[in-house]
């Protein structure tokens, strides 16, 4: 762990960063960096690592100042996943004024960089609030490295028809770079909300991307909240993202992991009001050496609470893929409906998945229901499409397609379905991933 | 059109087919009637070039082209079609995504552009009133929580679309209503012309009364055991398959 404790350890080396005067955030990055340095990262004795090595990431040097690269306008509306959208983009971690597109937010709708004033007081009531930094060494090292991110408030009772992007590129200017990117997402009662955070990286250099996403739904608040992940081939992606949700509100996500060497998501919501309604749902394809590890978690705290989760990895090459799905039924969680499925598909006969769906259960008067399956291509629908004249490999890739996009049916958006639906489908050129 | 010649098939090292002979020429029907486990389906697959099956005597010839050696996809880019007997479902392929799929491989191989959006639409259209199928199923997945009757449909809907010279219709009568039989064999029947053969392969008398077959051959234990006009299926119906074993 050389490169990131030494960087870690002394706090002599974040005493420049954001907020060094901002009482609150001192605090805070104290608590962090006795956290860290007294629990460095998770190793894989620990459970909830136990199938994700850390080791290639802890042979890196990494770097947190980034040097200055030209992203152009154009460049990003090539990237982004929305053509017609309020635009946040943050390049190499940085926060970028220029390459935004928020001119005439709408009343109500606030956006602003973790880094500026507004965005740091915005953020304060809710940072740290939906993560537990003693249980993730990752999430302590954000707490005390955050340097940016998108700090985005919907005040009571406002429909925010328009999505929001936020492009987080990583252009591989900076060979190793970290970012320890922290988004805050407040919806107040009654709001409604599209956001996507989107990943991309522009090139093979080795990265580290290290986000903490917390989001807080107020009473009736609807947040539909997608992450399309992106990264380059070299590029290791941790991420966290964390919500509470009050009562009657409805948090549907779609986690779909496609790049990076190493990806791993944690994804929690804590339903605390009742009617609260969660669909988290994500999608995995994964190639040659890919690692992607999603750990999701569903606690269910209060009765009349329901939740849906649908998660589907198509693993090819020598990649390997990780679901932990854990749904808590807490004692007073009366009538809970929660189910959780995990779909896999394999395609050759180098990859591994090891699946895990959990429920604990302690209640007694719920609907709970869960599976996974790992399966390959069907050979009897693999033959009529060959009967029908379709050459092997495109029939290949079609039952493929057609496993995968499945997971973006729960999406209301049609342009949001579309534009996801373009990306899966330019992942499977013939057959392969 | 279709020349079958001692034809040996086995799966799993135990020999299903000993010995086809059977030739179809252009325009023709023919029936191939015959028990549980005579070896029909076999026969219907290996036509269609479905793997598993292990050729180990005799030939196939199709349009002058040894039809064994070529794969599934390029047996019927060339013009033969299998409607299945168990029709899969597949969810996430729309009806109309295979439907374009399947006529434009067929179209690349006779070295045909693409049509476009708009004209196959027109085609489709004109396809689906045929088998009196609802457009909605276009949109639907392939075959997907459709009933037994409009699984069969479905098929004859993809032989209208493709035209195949050579269409195995494999026990197309199973598992259909009165009114369901009447549809799909009024379709198949619109299709009957003379540069197209058909070859219909059944177990039961039925559908030979909607679509009449020019000739009817009775398949037991791997070999055709008799051969006739559409008569010989009556007799079959009055005296069942025990009397063509006793025979043979």
């Amino acid at each position: 762990m050389k490169g990131l404790t030494e960087l870690a350890t002394p706090f002599t080396s974040i005493t420049t960063t954001l907020g060094q005067d901002v009482a609150w955030l001192k605090s805070l990055r104290l608590k962090a960096l006795a956290q860290f340095n007294s629990q460095g990262l998770p190793a894989k004795k620990q459970e909830d690592w136990k199938y994700t090595s850390l080791w290639a990431l802890s042979q890196q040097e990494f770097t947190h100042e980034a040097k200055p690269s030209a992203v152009s306008l154009e460049q990003c509306d090539q990237l982004a996943s929305l053509s017609d959208a309020y635009r946040v983009v943050i390049v190499d971690g940085v926060f970028s004024d220029v390459l935004s597109s928020l001119d005439g937010l709408k009343e109500g709708l606030t956006i602003n960089a973790l880094s500026s004033e507004q965005g740091l007081e915005k953020a304060q009531p809710h940072i740290g609030q939906q993560i537990d930094i003693t249980k993730a060494g990752f999430n302590a090292l954000n707490t005390l490295l955050m340097n940016d991110g998108v700090v985005i408030t919907v005040d009571s009772g406002v429909d925010i028809k328009k999505s929001i992007e936020v492009l987080v590129i990583n252009t591989g200017e900076t060979a190793n770079l970290a970012t320890h990117l922290r988004n805050v997402i407040v919806m107040a009662d009654n709001s409604k909300a599209t956001i996507i955070e989107h990943y991309v990286g522009l090139t093979d250099e080795v990265s580290l991307t290290n986000v903490v996403t917390e989001a807080v739904l107020a009473t009736n608040a609807e947040l539909n909240h997608y992450k399309l992940q992106q990264e380059s081939s070299n590029a290791f992606h941790i991420a966290t993202l964390a919500a509470k949700q009050g009562s009657k509100s409805q948090w549907k996500t779609n986690n779909i992991s496609l790049g990076a060497k190493l990806a791993r998501n944690d994804i929690h919501t804590q339903l605390l009001g009742e009617q609260s309604h969660v669909v988290m749902d994500g999608l995995y394809l994964s190639n040659n050496e890919q690692h992607v590890d999603n750990h999701t978690r569903i606690d269910h705290t209060v009765p009349n609470t329901t939740s849906e989760e649908l998660y589907k990895g198509v693993l090819d090459d020598n990649s390997h893929a990780v679901f932990n799905g854990k749904v808590i039924v807490h004692k007073d969680a009366q009538k809970t409906d929660a189910n959780q499925q995990n779909q896999n598909l394999l395609i050759s006969r180098g990859c591994e998945i090891d699946t895990k769906p959990e429920m604990e259960i302690y209640a007694d008067d719920v609907k709970c229901a869960h599976g996974s399956t790992v399966g390959q291509i069907n050979e009897d629908h693999l033959f009529f499409l060959r009967a029908r004249g379709l050459d092997e490999v495109s029939a290949r890739s079609l039952l493929t397609y057609a496993f995968a996009v499945d997971v973006l049916n729960r999406i209301p958006s049609e342009e949001i379905r579309q534009a996801f639906s373009t990306v899966i489908e330019q992942r499977l050129p013939q057959g392969g991933l | 059109m279709l020349e079958i010649k001692n034809l040996h098939a086995s799966v799993d090292g135990k020999e299903i087919l000993r010995g086809i002979n059977l030739t179809v020429n252009a325009g023709e029907v023919h029936a191939i009637m015959g028990p549980n486990g005579a070896g029909k389906s076999t026969l219907s697959n290996v036509l269609a070039g479905r793997d598993g099956y292990e050729i180990t005597q005799g030939s196939v010839t199709y349009k002058g082209e040894d039809l064994l050696d070529l794969a599934a996809e390029e047996r019927a880019q060339r013009g033969v079609f299998l409607a299945f007997q168990y029709p899969v479902e597949i969810p996430g392929v729309s009806n109309i995504y295979l439907l374009k799929a399947a006529l434009n491989a067929v179209r690349k191989h006779q070295g045909l552009d693409d049509l476009d959006a708009i004209d196959f639409l027109t085609l489709v259209r004109s396809k689906l009133e045929l088998v009196k199928m609802d457009e909605a199923f276009l949109h639907r997945g392939v075959n997907e929580g459709f009933s037994g009757g409009e699984k069969k449909r479905n098929e004859i809907l993809q032989m209208a679309l493709l035209e195949p010279s050579l269409a195995i219709l494999d026990e197309t009568d199973s598992g259909l209503d009165i009114d369901a039989l009447k549809t799909v064999s009024e379709g198949v029947n619109a299709l009957r012309s003379a540069e197209r053969s058909i070859v219909m392969i059944t177990h039961y008398q039925r559908l030979l009364d909607y679509i009449v077959p020019d000739f009817v051959h009775v398949l037991s234990e791997g070999q055709i055991v008799k051969s006739g006009d559409k008569e010989l299926a009556k007799e079959l119906e009055k005296t069942g398959y025990s009397w063509v074993k006793e025979g043979a």
